[in-house]
């Protein structure tokens, strides 16, 4: 962008202003995470004796040691990774569809369908009458289980249509008499500008799928199957049940996970999730609309 | 769950003859985890009195023990049963057992967590066998403890062989050095334990020079005030009135008592100004810290509390010990629990006929012997410990462990525990001195048989009015006038209804 | 705001009450017209039919007593009691107070946080700048509530955190933040913006990269200042999606989310803590209360279909294009 447009002495000040203000936020806002990196590799000892602290005193790597001592976690790693990508690809395909035929104006039957979608998002049949369809498909212990049941959500897709619905209706009109049938205008046209919209809701999609342990809990009887987050979310809540009656009973006392198995734990659960949002970020530049209509 | 593997059991029933039908069906509705099938295998290859069954328990930890385990194996191979583990992690434990409800295909044994309605509904409703008429058979089921059945029970039968846990289980986890730099002895009545208190505030017992200590650690969790009240003479929830007629706990004097002393304790400093907020996952870490020198929970937290020190620090021995209550103006008393943790119930759709019940009732009972509780709690000998005269030390190594990890949950320890126990150290010692010397002590509540349909309704909002006055009481934002009210509310907000309806279901029970 | 309208006659088409016999025709031409449309609109119609619709059945259990092993067919019929049950509850109203304060609270001051944040952002020039605070104000969304909720007592106990004794150096005077009703409220939305302000932003970051950069260099011309530019160029560019979400969350306004309240609730601030998705849950631990729940659930589900159809009838008359 032209570095002209914003060369104005008023607007330096409100530059340094604007970006003290990001930086602390950014500070702020990654300080717990940097908490849990710091305990996950410090000392039991350190993490009971100091109430907080980012960098640990003396260097342990026994928690990581411990978590990838097992093969459940890259078995769990692998399920997760799949349902994502795989969950992802499912989502955008079934809500791009969707939107796009709710986005335009001309499609009859447009209003009944929203209302559906508006109807399932705000009501909700339950956990029990939706495990019991997801059965009777006899998709139990089935990884499409853990991707068909949510493939579409009614947030997300309201979200996409109103974005493809500000699209200019020029270049789709162009593109009709271009000859292009429907089909062609939302691949040809419609996706191509939508790159930061698809980009967005890959990335909730995504998330969504990788943080998802409820739907395996449910559906999933077979342990091999089971993602990350089953284990991540045990391993987190598992000190919960320590004082009072709940306290495990056993004299040989199994401890309860150590504090800094849990924090590497949520370390290995988080990072590879983490990384995915650099990569989308570059199709959030600005103009890559304008670029595409132009080239 | 799996339609298709339940039709494959059944074929291979048909084919194999009337003798396998029998135990086609036992494993017929049973859902199926992968690697059953390779299990199911076997068993037609053993011959046909190879049993199987399923069972759906909690896993309190974050990994099951892998199918090819050798402690499962060897359970197998003991019991001459196929035995397929439904691991639920513990956290959603309940969710997933109400859904297994719901589908109507349940496993043949279900750990059931506590009487939750979900259960007592299924359990009224004939989901399960009900065992009274059979137990007679099995020696070790036979002798359940009396009360612990009866709190087990449902409307008076048992529908489930119940989990035992030590009824005296708590105690007074203390700082032992603490004592001794202050040269004081171990407090025995109430009286002493305030001047205690107040000494491990007041009088630097850890020697260091700085204000930095206090007495007793408390958090939001409600069990050390539960069980201190106990001590002043109020009843375990429920007491006798001397009329025969139950009253709650909060309308005696003792209790009022009770919270005049917790107030003292909480105006002179002497517990932790934060313990209204403080999450109960919280509460052992001042005493590991040196900052509190009490802890009053279970028993067996001292032997925790003792390991997390050696931890911090390898040369701080002998810094914790374990007391049993505090005597107070009625005596010694101390509040049980409730002497068992869940259930194992028989599933009636999965296990059809009495002939089956039977089957599966002898492998519970067999879990019960020595040599299988050895095994699903200790291990396999040179795998998951080693033996040292008639102890054991068990394996550092946490895949090792794995094997093993969650099998106790099967357990039921019924009539007692029979496993070799692991080598003692003097805390270990104080902790099951306590818990046995506790037995005589405990004030046992009556009302814990009894179903409120009240209480299921109304009861987490009726405590949460009494346990929220309390600690306001004792912070000082309540005065005593404003705990009767709070009594007032408790009343009018369903709590007459719970007292009338317990004393009638109470009376009915006696009969 | 670019509707459009590809042609008069079909506009009418969509909400025009026509006889049968017409309609049937106008059926045939429609699904001949825009087959693609209709083959395109298929999975996702069948999505919605198969694990949302036909699990609807689900909500007669809020007129029942409903226990899992009998399943609907063999609960009992309760008509109304749960709905009742609810209704008369002493502490009805005390839940509503406390639930829409903790709501209206929440779209003031949570829901513009990503806004702002977002054209904050837009305004940065350093590329690697924005890219990372991007990325760093995110990443506490993946944080869980626990862990969350840890670190607020470990910040703010009295007892020595760190944050307590600032504010009480600071102020003069103690303020225990975790015990205190009336810093219950900022507590909670305090930590909400800490975990969701960034993840919230992606969306308005994503609107933004729509702008045309043309207008941009207008309003230059024009002699625009910096904020001025904000407010007239950019701000209007994500006005749509700003309505869009602000109805979205409308529907849930009643939604409070539970587990983070539930970690942050003590018997001192439960008076102003306590909100129906914390009832539910407590009321719930020891009755299984899935018809109570599911009668709760409805109750909130009918209030946001009223709020959503409400505000997006408003959101028309003033020439939006609403979510539909």
């Amino acid at each position: 962008m032209n570095s002209k447009l914003f060369n104005t002495p008023g607007g330096r000040v409100f530059d340094v202003f604007n970006v003290v203000l990001l930086g602390l936020l950014g500070i702020l806002t990654v300080l717990p995470f940097l908490y849990i990196v710091g305990n996950s590799f410090a000392t039991e000892a350190e993490i009971t004796g100091r109430s907080f602290f980012l960098i640990p005193r003396e260097f342990s790597f026994s928690a990581y040691a411990y978590i990838f001592s097992s093969s459940t976690i890259f078995r769990s790693i692998g399920v997760s990774i799949f349902v994502t990508v795989a969950g992802t690809f499912i989502n955008l395909f079934f809500t791009m569809t969707m939107a796009y035929p709710l986005s335009r104006s001309d499609f009859w039957g447009r209003s009944t369908l929203m209302n559906i979608v508006i109807f399932s998002m705000l009501f909700s049949g339950g956990m029990i009458p939706t495990y019991l369809v997801v059965r009777s498909l006899g998709l139990i212990d089935s990884y499409w289980a853990l991707m068909l049941p949510g493939a579409i959500s009614a947030f997300n897709l309201i979200v996409v249509k109103n974005f493809f619905q500000q699209m200019p209706a020029g270049l789709e009109e162009a593109a009709r008499i271009d000859g292009c049938t429907d089909l062609g205008v939302l691949w040809r046209i419609v996706l191509p500008l939508s790159k930061p919209v698809i980009a967005t809701f890959a990335l909730f999609y995504a998330v969504g799928h990788w943080n998802n342990f409820f739907s395996a809990l449910l559906y999933i009887n077979d342990s091999d199957k089971w993602p990350l987050q089953i284990m991540l979310r045990q391993i987190v809540l598992l000190s919960q049940g320590t004082v009072g009656d709940m306290a495990n009973m056993d004299p040989n006392f199994v401890q309860p996970p150590e504090q800094s198995i849990k924090m590497a734990v949520i370390v290995v659960g988080t990072i590879p999730i983490l990384l995915v949002y650099p990569f989308l970020q570059k199709h959030f530049a600005k103009g890559v609309m304008l670029g595409s209509i132009k080239g | 769950m799996h339609m298709g593997q339940r039709k494959h059991w059944k074929k291979a029933g048909r084919a194999a003859g009337a003798s396998l039908l029998t135990l086609a069906m036992l494993a017929g509705c049973s859902s199926s985890d992968s690697g059953t099938e390779a299990g199911g295998d076997t068993a037609n290859a053993a011959g046909a009195d190879k049993g199987k069954l399923s069972i759906m328990l909690p896993n309190f930890e974050a990994e099951n023990p892998p199918e090819n385990s050798p402690v499962i194996l060897k359970l197998e191979e003991l019991t001459n049963t196929d035995v397929d583990l439904q691991w639920v992690p513990s956290s959603s434990y309940d969710d997933k057992f109400n859904i297994t409800l719901a589908s109507g295909k349940l496993p043949d044994l279900m750990v059931v967590l506590g009487k939750s309605p979900s259960f007592i509904n299924a359990a009224r409703a004939g989901a399960f066998w009900e065992l009274d008429a059979y137990l007679a058979d099995y020696p070790n089921l036979n002798a359940m403890n009396e009360i612990v059945r009866n709190n087990a029970s449902i409307d008076g039968k048992t529908y489930g062989i119940y989990r035992a846990r030590e009824l005296g289980r708590n105690g007074v986890t203390i700082r032992k050095d603490w004592l001794e730099n202050l040269g004081l002895d171990d407090p025995k009545t109430l009286d002493e334990f305030y001047e205690v208190m107040r000494a491990f505030t007041f009088d630097d017992p850890d020697g260091n020079g700085k204000d930095d200590t206090y007495g007793l650690v408390a958090s939001k969790f409600n069990g050390p005030w539960d069980n201190m009240q106990i001590w002043f003479g109020a009843p375990n929830k429920w007491g006798e009135d001397g009329q025969g007629k139950l009253i709650p706990a909060h309308e005696t004097e003792a209790y009022m008592e009770a919270l005049r002393f917790f107030r003292k304790l909480y105006e002179e400093g002497l517990v932790n100004k934060d313990f209204a907020v403080m999450d109960a996952t919280k509460l052992p870490d001042p005493f590991v810290n040196g900052q509190a020198g009490v802890m009053i929970d279970v028993a067996d937290n001292a032997q925790r509390m003792d390991q997390k020190i050696l931890e911090k620090d390898p040369n701080a021995t002998d810094r914790v010990d374990v007391l049993q209550a505090m005597e107070g103006p009625d005596g010694l008393r101390d509040m049980p629990t409730s002497g068992y943790s869940g259930l194992i119930a028989v599933s009636k759709s999965s296990v059809k006929t009495e002939d089956e019940l039977k089957k599966v009732l002898s492998f519970l009972d067999q879990l019960n012997e020595a040599e299988l509780q050895d095994l699903l709690y200790n291990g396999i000998e040179g795998q998951q410990y080693e033996k040292k005269g008639e102890y054991i030390v068990p394996t550092t190594d946490k895949l090792l462990l794995r094997d093993l990890t969650g099998l106790n949950q099967i357990l039921m320890f019924v009539p007692e525990n029979r496993y070799l126990p692991i080598e003692t150290t003097p805390v270990r010692e104080k902790v099951a001195e306590v818990q046995i010397a506790n037995r005589d002590i405990v004030i046992p509540n009556p009302g814990e048989p009894l179903i409120s349909d009240v209480y299921a309704k109304k009861g987490p909002q009726l405590d949460n009015i009494i346990n929220d006055a309390r600690t306001k009481f004792i912070v000082g934002q309540m005065d005593e006038a404003g705990f009767q009210q709070a009594i007032q509310l408790w009343k009018t907000s369903g709590g007459e209804e719970y007292v009338q309806e317990i004393n009638e279901l109470y009376a009915a029970l006696k009969e | 705001m670019n509707e459009r309208n590809r042609s008069a006659a079909t506009l009418q088409a969509d909400g025009s009450v026509l006889s049968g016999k017409k309609k049937e025709a106008r059926w045939k031409k429609e699904l001949r017209r825009n087959k693609w449309l209709y083959v395109l609109v298929a999975p996702g119609f069948l999505y919605f039919a198969v694990f949302k619709l036909l699990p609807m059945w689900g909500i007669v259990i809020a007129f029942q007593d409903y226990q899992p092993f009998l399943g609907i067919r063999g609960s009992d019929w309760v008509g109304f009691e749960n709905f009742t049950t609810f209704f008369s509850n002493p502490d009805f109203f005390r839940l509503l107070r406390n639930t829409l304060v903790l709501a209206i609270y929440d779209l003031v001051f949570f829901f513009p946080a990503p806004i702002l944040i977002a054209l904050l952002l837009n305004e940065v020039r350093f590329h690697w700048f924005k890219r990372t605070v991007q990325t760093l104000v995110y990443v506490p969304h993946f944080v869980s509530m626990v862990i969350i909720a840890s670190i607020t007592y470990v910040f703010l106990t009295p007892q020595g955190g760190v944050l307590y004794e600032m504010i009480a150096w600071i102020t003069g005077r103690p303020v225990d933040v975790l015990s205190n009703p009336d810093t219950f409220r900022p507590l909670i939305i305090g930590q909400m913006m800490w975990k969701e302000m960034g993840w919230g932003t992606i969306i308005f970051l994503a609107a933004l990269a729509g702008v045309d950069t043309e207008q941009y260099e207008a309003a230059v011309v024009d002699g625009a200042g910096r904020m001025r530019r904000m407010w007239h160029v950019t701000l209007p560019a994500i006005r749509a999606t700003i309505v869009i979400l602000l109805i979205l969350r409308l529907g849930n306004f009643l939604d409070t989310g539970f587990e983070q309240i539930y970690l942050m609730t003590n018997s001192l601030n439960r008076d102003v803590a306590d909100v129906f998705d914390t009832y539910v849950y407590t009321v719930g631990i020891t009755q299984g209360a899935f018809s109570y729940s599911t009668a709760v659930g409805l109750f909130k589900s009918l209030v946001g279909i009223v709020l959503v159809l409400g505000s997006n009838h408003i959101a028309k008359r003033f020439g939006h294009s609403g979510i539909y």
